[in-house]
């Protein structure tokens, strides 16, 4: 479903991301995980189209790489951030409506209902969007407004984060739901060991920009270099 | 005294009015691109020499000219836009040299094209007075307030019910939120400086109905936008209306009490003061959400 082929991006003289190549099955739920700076949400930035990058990234067969942002979300491209971006000036409700009209280009109340109801947001519906919810809440709203583009493919960047335990469980629960609910692809940028070991089939590990592993949970985390990435060693 | 007093509260909410049609077309291009167009005054201005075009050639009412005002300044708008859209570093402050500069321009094409001579309607239908009890005003007025409050209504309505106008208010509230849920904001930014520019079509012929051009006014309504923007926050049209009357009754006072040469200092001191007391514009955040 989406494949990334030498993925490369500098910022100056620092090299984020260096020849990235993996590809992403339909019906996964991969985890990207790595320490801080390795390059994970750069490597969003670059799927979704916030930053341009050299190398192919090809999504149903069709090269995005030059793709503009808006465009890569209409083309089933959802993508979350780890800081929630709501539309301020807008309700929950609009916020859902309007990334349906121009992200899916079609209206479909029915299916923002659906939304709002799975992801426990209905009550909070017509409220204003920045100032009456949660973090917890702003956080759904996050991926509600994703859903509502209806996207096939769903980059999750630390959705889990600051989330006390209970919570984070119950939100991947929330996750699992959504992934059989709307038959989802699940890319999902994680520091949480266990999260990604009960979460996901597959991990992908960057570190200082550069894919150091890919396979299952339980291979990934008992791999060395991994080991190392996480322990600070490999660069000291 | 307290007639004149009286006289000159009306007379600040009706020209407040128009003042408030300026304001959001500044408010609105603000909104959607981040960008001051410091040449939306000389928009305005250029629709106000359409109806003194179309009455002066054709002896029709100036509200006749507004198809032309509607053409020639959206023409001017998607050019501007163009302009602005082809600036790809520190965007809002080049946009604010850039306008400025054509703010410049459109001033000096009017005064090549029509002089320097003040011009106002010479239409008698428009300047016949009308009474309010103790107050009087012109027809123009009245008819330019009442046209004021219509082209608000629309604008709310738009804003709140049509789909452009919820893609200019996410765009304006996350612009690359908004990308992400698949709005392309070049096209809205264009659609925001199209009915920028519609705005300033009403405003300017409204404007010649009930006031005196000259091709200097281009940039004083300008600075008199900045200010009500300033005094309300962007994003409220109750907000915008609200700051563009107390501007207006302030001049208006100003003029009455004092004189007419203080008129624009009135505006300066109350932005000033406003600023001073309260940094959050009259309505606070309240108002940026509405």
């Amino acid at each position: 479903m989406l494949a990334l082929d030498g993925v490369t991006v500098r910022f100056g003289g620092l090299l984020a991301l260096s020849n990235i190549t993996f590809t992403v099955e339909k019906g996964e739920i991969l985890g990207l995980v790595g320490p801080n700076g390795a390059g994970k949400t750069t490597l969003f930035n670059c799927i979704s189209g916030l930053v341009r990058a050299r190398g192919r990234i090809g999504f149903e067969g069709k090269d995005m790489t030059r793709l503009p942002l808006h465009r890569r979300a209409r083309s089933g491209i959802g993508r979350t951030f780890q800081i929630p971006q709501p539309m301020h000036h807008l309700t929950v409700r609009e916020n859902l409506t309007v990334a349906q009209v121009f992200g899916a280009g079609r209206k479909d109340p029915a299916r923002i209902a659906e939304i709002l109801d799975v992801m426990e947001l209905s009550h909070k519906a017509d409220a204003d969007a920045a100032s009456a919810l949660a973090l917890q809440e702003l956080k759904r709203l996050e991926i509600a407004k994703a859903l509502a583009t209806e996207p096939r493919l769903l980059l999750l960047d630390e959705v889990l984060a600051g989330l006390e335990s209970n919570a984070k469980r119950s939100f991947m629960l929330k996750l699992r739901e959504l992934h059989a609910l709307f038959g989802l692809t699940i890319v999902i940028v994680e520091h949480d060991i266990e999260t990604i070991s009960n979460l996901c089939t597959r991990a992908v590990v960057l570190n200082f920009g550069q894919l150091i592993a890919d396979g299952t949970p339980a291979e990934v985390f008992s791999n060395p270099a991994v080991v190392e990435s996480y322990t600070g060693t490999a660069h000291a | 005294m307290t007639e004149l007093i009286l006289q000159a509260l009306f007379s600040g909410v009706l020209i407040g009015s128009v003042y408030a049609l300026v304001a959001l077309g500044l408010a609105l291009a603000f909104g959607a691109m981040r960008i001051i167009n410091l040449a939306h005054g000389e928009l305005v201005l250029l629709a106000a020499y359409m109806a003194y075009l179309v009455e002066s050639r054709t002896g029709l009412e100036p509200y006749a000219a507004i198809p032309l005002a509607l053409a020639v300044v959206s023409a001017v708008s998607i050019a501007l836009f163009m302009l602005v859209n082809m600036i790809r570093d520190h965007r809002e402050l080049n946009s604010l040299i850039l306008t400025f500069a054509i703010g410049i321009i459109l001033t000096n094409a009017i005064l090549l094209a029509f002089a320097s001579d003040m011009r106002t309607t010479t239409s008698a239908f428009l300047q016949d007075a009308v009474s309010f009890g103790d107050v009087y005003a012109m027809r123009g007025e009245i008819i330019a307030f009442a046209l004021s409050l219509v082209l608000m209504g629309l604008l709310w309505w738009w804003l709140k019910a049509s789909w452009y106008g919820r893609a200019v208010r996410a765009v304006s509230s996350n612009r690359g939120a908004a990308m992400l849920m698949g709005i392309n904001p070049t096209r809205i930014e264009t659609v925001s400086f199209l009915v920028a520019g519609a705005l300033a079509s009403f405003a300017g012929v409204a404007l010649y109905t009930m006031s005196v051009v000259q091709p200097a006014v281009g940039h004083a309504l300008t600075v008199k936008a900045f200010i009500i923007t300033v005094l309300a926050g962007v994003g409220s049209i109750p907000g915008v209306f609200l700051g563009a009357v107390l501007l207006g009754v302030t001049e208006a006072l100003t003029v009455t009490l004092a004189s007419s040469a203080l008129q624009e200092l009135a505006g300066m001191v109350l932005f000033l003061m406003v600023l001073f007391l309260m940094p959050n514009g009259l309505f606070g955040a309240r108002a940026r959400r509405g």
